[in-house]
């Protein structure tokens, strides 16, 4: 790996760790191996949003050309997100994209991660699945997202209701992932995710 | 034939002339065309649809550049900022003056600059004062000169005037990792996060301090320039450096200095009378293929099983599958099992006798309309073959225009080339003429079009086998004549067939089936 991004992402490391969101615990950063190339990153979910109170992994891969390229940065913990995809956790997020600057950091980036939990962008989705129901039934939106939060992440808010659909998909045999995933998308309404598994 | 003609400033009405080579600035025009106002048509007033002259100019990659500052230096006559910026913002503005004094007029300088991301030179310079966009760590340290993108402490830091400052190590890496991996050159920003403001070429060159990245930039900022830039077209011929510059845009033929003819529209070979969008289609229609595609699905059908592809080779409907792991045995008709056909055949012709009644209609369409796109095809083909086979004709001339030179002198003896150049042409011609025809709906017009095209045809085989067989030294001055009077008649048809069409497509005769 070239010299530069090692010694820049050295000093990163200082600088994140020193940072005032450390010491409030909302983002964070390990080493996975001693090559510096691959990061574990930590975001909490921001208050007053459906992801309050969890805690979301990040994988972060350091190109060789960094910083003048982006880091590839994907979310590890499932989350029900317009702009993250449910499936692969793979983000759409302009300065991981075109709109990269040499001048950026890890923490900008996970700080900027931060900011998309809380103001999503529909109209720019990843999923467009979950896109169209942040547009169209917003509150079920919502449920969803404090449910997969509580199942994922870590969050505060259970939802007996859903929990009891899962667990009836898991009686058919379905894999609890799988049959999360399913009813999301099918606004948990218990009959089309069935049928949707069995058709 | 026409690359000679020099014209003088006001001729091609445009002021930029270059100032270090003139003689070098060719102005081309289209003169072979000069005899369409010679027609004289006995039933018909002069014809309104003049070929008029199409002035261009070829210009050298250096020229491109020097084309470039004089463009800058005219609209700082009126601005009065340094040229990187006027280049900059000319580069926004796709190097269009008009809209760019406009806008300058329009808007607020403060807009005027921020929309093109340059930094307002007007501005008070307190802005301008270099800091380090890493001085921002929550050290608590007094600043100190971090630079912000390798996070080391530097002596010295450079930047635009945005006041951004990188140190040079990682400015000549940033400026090297755009140009060359990324292909950017006018759209290269300061690295510094959420800022807009762009590289100019002085700050590119002091920055990047390397001649191949500097050399790969000019190579891009001179190719957007040609691009972005409606007046201008790369010469398509491979490996060719020059461009051609025309004073107002149209589909019009133009000719390289490197001797190769194309549209300025679109770029493909000079095409007329067929028009960009009509050819663009024909050759699209050819290169897919989709023809093939066609008689497969008409001839071919798949078996029910293993969906091999099958073309019935006899009358016989019960098919038995090649396939050796098939062999399903099926009925052509309906594509059921054979099986029960032994003993209800008459049902399956009774149920399938309104669908066979369609399936034969469509078939007797699709049959029409591939023998007419094959009628045409094959004219079009035709043509570009035997021009193919002309280019060898050049040669053959050239031996003879040389044994000619016993008995006449060199000027003499130039009129075999060029009857050779005119059957060349025409040969171009007549293959675009049946792309046009192909598109176009019968109506009294194509009928004369059509008219024109077999009189210019005929011509142009007479010519060819003039050129081709009867040409001997004993017979020289009979043949001369001879070649000269057929290259005259057929460049008069030439020119009958293309007014007659351009008056078309003027007075909207022209009916296009889509």
């Amino acid at each position: 790996m070239a010299n530069m991004a090692v010694s820049r992402i050295k000093r990163e490391f200082k600088e994140v760790m020193r940072s005032e969101e450390i010491v409030q615990c909302s983002i964070k950063i390990e080493l996975i191996n001693d090559s510096w190339t691959e990061l574990r990153g930590e975001i909490a979910g921001p208050p007053d949003t459906p992801y309050e109170g969890g805690k979301f992994v990040l994988e972060i891969k350091v190109p060789e050309t960094y910083p003048f390229n982006p880091p590839k940065v994907r979310f590890m913990t499932r989350i029900w997100h317009p702009n993250i995809s449910s499936v692969t956790g793979a983000i759409c997020l302009d300065i991981l994209k075109d709109n990269w600057a040499a001048a950026m950091t890890l923490r900008t980036v996970l700080l900027s991660l931060q900011a998309l939990l809380a103001a999503a962008e529909p109209d720019d989705p990843q999923d467009a699945v979950v896109a169209y129901q942040f547009k169209d039934k917003h509150d079920l939106f919502l449920l969803t997202a404090r449910h997969w939060t509580n199942a994922y992440a870590g969050g505060p808010h259970t939802f007996p209701d859903c929990d009891s659909k899962i667990q009836r998909l898991k009686d058919m045999g379905i894999d609890e992932h799988d049959a999360r995933a399913v009813l999301s998308k099918e606004n948990w309404n218990l009959e089309k995710a069935t049928e949707c598994l069995f058709s | 034939m026409n690359s000679d003609d020099e014209y003088s400033d006001e001729d091609h009405g445009d002021s930029y002339r270059l100032a270090n080579s003139p003689s070098s600035y060719m102005t081309c025009v289209e003169s072979d065309e000069d005899t369409c106002t010679e027609i004289d048509l006995p039933e018909r007033p002069k014809r309104p649809i003049e070929i008029d002259e199409f002035a261009y100019t070829v210009l050298t990659a250096d020229q491109i550049v020097q084309h470039q500052r004089n463009i800058i230096d005219e609209v700082n006559n009126v601005l009065h900022l340094s040229p990187q910026v006027t280049r900059i913002i000319l580069n926004h503005y796709k190097w269009d003056k008009e809209t760019l004094f406009e806008r300058y007029f329009e808007s607020s300088p403060q807009e005027f600059f921020h929309r093109a991301h340059v930094v307002n030179p007007f501005a008070t310079p307190s802005k301008h004062s270099l800091k380090s966009s890493a001085t921002t760590t929550t050290t608590g340290k007094p600043r100190e000169q971090l630079c912000g993108i390798c996070y080391c402490p530097c002596e010295e830091l450079k930047g635009l005037a945005c006041g951004h400052a990188f140190c040079a190590a990682c400015w000549k890496q940033y400026l090297a990792n755009k140009t060359c991996s990324e292909g950017l050159a006018h759209s290269i920003t300061c690295p510094a996060a959420d800022c807009d403001i762009l590289v100019d070429d002085v700050s590119f060159v002091r920055l990047a301090d390397d001649a191949e990245v500097t050399a790969r930039y000019q190579q891009l900022i001179t190719n957007t320039f040609v691009e972005c830039n409606s007046l201008m077209r790369w010469c398509p011929a491979p490996s060719c450096t020059h461009a051609i510059k025309v004073s107002y845009c149209e589909p019009r033929a133009v000719r390289c200095s490197c001797g190769h003819e194309f549209c300025f529209g679109c770029g493909e070979n000079w095409h007329e009378p067929v028009s960009c969008s009509w050819l663009k289609r024909w050759l699209k229609k050819n290169n897919e293929d989709s023809e093939t595609s066609n008689w497969i699905a008409q001839h071919t059908k798949e078996c029910p099983k293993c969906n091999v592809t099958i073309e019935k080779d006899g009358g016989c409907n019960h098919m038995v599958c090649k396939n050796p792991s098939c062999r399903y045995d099926f009925c052509w008709v309906c594509l059921g099992s054979w099986e029960p056909h032994g003993s209800s055949w008459y049902s399956c012709n009774r149920y399938d006798e309104e669908e066979g009644k369609q399936a034969r209609q469509a078939q007797e369409r699709y049959r029409s309309s591939m023998a007419r796109y094959l009628h045409y095809y094959n004219r079009y083909m035709n043509h570009m073959l035997s021009m193919r086979m002309e280019h060898k004709l050049y040669a053959n001339v050239q031996a003879k225009m040389t044994d000619m030179q016993e008995n006449m002198s060199w000027i003499e003896v130039q009129f075999l080339k060029e009857a050779v150049d005119v059957l060349c042409q025409c040969r171009a011609t007549l293959m675009y003429s049946y792309v046009f025809a192909f598109y176009l709906r019968n109506n009294n017009q194509k009928i004369i079009f059509e008219d024109n095209q077999r009189d210019m045809e005929m011509a142009t085989e007479k010519i060819s086998e003039c050129l081709e067989r009867e040409i001997t030294v004993q017979n020289l001055y009979e043949v001369k004549q001879k070649v000269l009077d057929l290259s005259h008649y057929c460049r008069k048809r030439r020119t009958v067939l293309l007014v007659h069409v351009r008056e078309g497509y003027e007075k909207d005769w022209w009916d296009f089936i889509e």
